[in-house]
């Protein structure tokens, strides 16, 4: 079972950030999770602890403006502002060897990340987001995107709205404190780094040939998972991913949606575990 | 070896199970009956099939005598348990109808020899219908062929095509058909040492719109099967088997298929069209998936081709017999099979469109999660022991109350 999971905070980018670790803390190679939108720190518990269990070193962090993490005066709110955090992090972390899991906008950020430190990727586990070629925006991400339509959607979002609109988009529901903390999140800070994000992100589609170019040939040992019912980035693009990735395990959920690791956390769990299995103890 | 008189009072084509289900009635019955079958071996069985019979079925087997046979045989009589995102769907053990579960390799050879050795019919192995005979506008048996090349006349009153979905028979005698698509694909194996949780008590996924079902079955095997839509098939056709085990082992509360061990390969089937044709010609009858074959996501065909036979012999017996003219014999079989059977299609043939439930659908697999009686109602209908017509008034207000009764409580 999940090994100890440590709580703290990692003074990285300017701004102190909540930290969830597990493993052996003094291991240079480790995995990395980066949330989507909405999410923190607290996504990534389980799988934190699972991988900590297993005997590697796993970290999460929240994003700035995230969680419960404050952006510092000046931060980029921009997919290349965010990726400039997490190399930030990372270096605090004494982490030169990162195993990236992404979710979501952490797809992205990620993957920009990667793009920056090609050879410091020794692994990827992608949750409903990876390279999106020809993606464009779901309805939601255009209303942020929209000037005075996104204000006041942010505006008016209140918190049983919030859970009727997300649960109604999930084939099985999520759990009912998942969407509570993420709402407890989601406080004026991380409406405005939302819109901000969005609106730095005109075509979410638009580096994946480049990423494809570079990352391809390297054949990084991957993992896809994602929710067939995800109702923001379509499942078809798991398969995808084996373009930039091409030995990738993918496995689409039937019964999961955009959060597989909050409505079925037994198997994702379980796929992340016999990945770091497939690929062996990190050398310490 | 066939007599060489070949007038009979009936021709069945096709010795499979319908095919030999109408034979043994009617030889029982004193009547001479020729089955042909083109497969030579007896030993032949029907290879892409989840061999599932539902509980609508069992009647009709144990009444052909062969329901100890088969649970001799190793056959299973399992209840099911149907996993919906609200939960088990799960009647009462004591209210459960319980089907059957025997491997067609096992099962169709048992059901051949019992026509085999029933008096009065006569098998003739190897024999394919060529064309069929009329005589004053109504057919009149079939010219067969075996693979010697010799062809022979089998004259008879009447003629049954029981020979299944891409029945030769039901296309010579140009009986009107309907099709309707199905947007999914079946794949499955057998495993053994993967038995599910409540084996011998077979699982199903609704995963909406994906499904995925777990048949535990004799000798200690198990039949995993998954019926995705086809955006899923690529997968599939490039890794049948990792495909396949990848499918199972993700579901939710999946049972343990990657412990277990393939026991011969992967079966799939792509095009499962649903066709539904008029039972009935002058002069000829059509039994099993010959008459309708219906979405096998449900599992009917198996118990529905018992149960089809059954109804014809039935309602033909007393015209054979010379009491009264065929064709009110084959009237009574068009309505009866369309009166068992035409509500399950419809409410099948909708959902293989592969779109994801509707609002009934969700209220009513929901009220089966959270209440035992809704999931008795329910448990009788995905049986086929009653028909929509049967179980909606009894579950509509029920799923209703139910869920509203949830709501509240929250």
């Amino acid at each position: 079972m999940s090994a100890q999971v440590q709580r703290s905070s990692l003074l990285a980018g300017g701004t102190r950030t909540r930290l969830v670790q597990a493993g052996p803390a003094d291991a240079t190679e480790a995995l990395v999770f980066v949330h989507g939108n909405p999410g923190s720190a607290d996504d990534w518990t389980r799988l934190v602890g699972a991988a900590g269990a297993a005997g590697h070193r796993a970290v999460a962090f929240d994003l700035p403006d995230f969680g419960e993490t404050i952006a510092p005066d000046g931060f980029e709110h921009t997919p290349f502002g965010y990726a400039e955090f997490v190399a930030e992090a990372l270096e605090e972390l004494g982490i030169e060897r990162v195993r990236l899991v992404l979710h979501d906008f952490g797809g992205p950020i990620g993957l920009i990340w990667a793009m920056a430190h090609p050879d410091a990727l020794a692994g990827i586990v992608l949750i409903d987001t990876g390279v999106l070629p020809g993606y464009t925006w779901h309805t939601l991400a255009q209303i942020w995107r929209t000037p005075v339509l996104g204000e006041l959607f942010q505006a008016i979002t209140n918190r049983s709205g919030y859970r009727f609109a997300l649960n109604r988009n999930e084939p099985r529901g999520l759990p009912r404190e998942f969407v509570e903390t993420m709402y407890d999140h989601y406080d004026r800070r991380t409406r405005r780094a939302v819109l901000k994000l969005y609106r730095a992100t005109p075509d979410p589609g638009g580096m994946s040939e480049n990423l494809i170019g570079l990352l391809a040939p390297r054949d990084i040992p991957a993992l896809v998972i994602w929710g067939e019912g995800d109702a923001y980035l379509p499942s078809s693009y798991a398969a995808a991913q084996e373009r930039a990735f091409p030995s990738a395990d993918v496995h689409v959920l039937p019964a999961s949606g955009h959060w597989p690791f909050a409505d079925a956390p037994e198997t994702v769990e379980r796929l992340l575990v016999e990945f770091l299995a497939r690929l062996g103890a990190p050398p310490r | 070896m066939p007599s060489t008189d070949s007038t009979y009072d009936v021709v069945v084509v096709g010795a499979s199970l319908a095919g030999c289900a109408t034979a043994i009635q009617l030889g029982r019955a004193g009547l001479r009956v020729a089955l042909i079958e083109k497969q030579p071996d007896p030993q032949a069985y029907k290879r892409i099939c989840s061999h599932f019979i539902q509980a609508s079925g069992v009647p009709a087997i144990e009444r052909l005598g062969l329901l100890e046979s088969i649970e001799a045989a190793g056959g299973q009589r399992p209840r099911v348990h149907a996993w919906t995102r609200w939960g088990w769907v799960e009647a009462p053990p004591e209210q459960a109808a319980r089907g059957i579960n025997l491997r067609r390799e096992v099962l169709d050879p048992l059901v051949r020899s019992t026509a085999a050795e029933t008096p009065g019919v006569e098998m003739m192995l190897g024999w394919s219908a060529e064309r069929l005979l009329r005589e004053h506008g109504s057919f009149a048996g079939v010219a067969a062929r075996n693979p010697d090349g010799e062809e022979r006349e089998l004259r008879a009153r009447l003629t049954v095509g029981a020979d299944g979905r891409d029945s030769r028979i039901a296309e010579l005698s140009e009986v009107p058909v309907k099709t309707s698509p199905n947007a999914r694909f079946a794949y499955g194996g057998y495993f053994e040492g993967a038995a599910p949780a409540h084996a011998p008590d077979a699982s199903v996924w609704f995963l909406d719109p994906q499904w995925a079902a777990a048949f535990p079955t004799d000798t200690d095997l198990t039949f995993y099967a998954a019926m995705p839509t086809k955006e899923r098939l690529p997968e599939f056709k490039r890794d049948p088997e990792g495909a396949l085990v990848r499918f199972l082992a993700d579901v939710p509360e999946a049972p343990p298929i990657r412990e277990g061990r393939l026991v011969d390969s992967v079966m799939g089937k792509v095009d499962m069209t649903n066709r539904m044709r008029r039972p009935v010609a002058p002069g000829l009858a059509l039994v099993g998936d010959a008459a309708l074959a219906a979405d096998p996501l449900f599992g009917v065909g198996c118990g529905w081709a018992f149960q089809s036979a059954e109804w014809l012999s039935d309602a033909v017996l007393p015209a054979l017999a010379g009491e009264q003219p065929l064709e009110r014999g084959l009237d009574r079989y068009r309505r009866r099979h369309a009166k068992e059977l035409r509500g399950h299609t419809y409410f099948m043939h909708d959902y293989s469109k592969g779109r994801r439930m509707d609002l009934p659908e969700r209220m009513m697999f929901a009220a089966g999660a959270r209440d035992a009686r809704s999931a008795a109602i329910l448990d009788s209908f995905a049986t086929r022991q009653i028909r929509p017509a049967q179980m909606l008034p009894r579950m509509v207000p029920r799923a209703i109350a139910v869920n509203a009764r949830h709501a509240l409580a929250r």
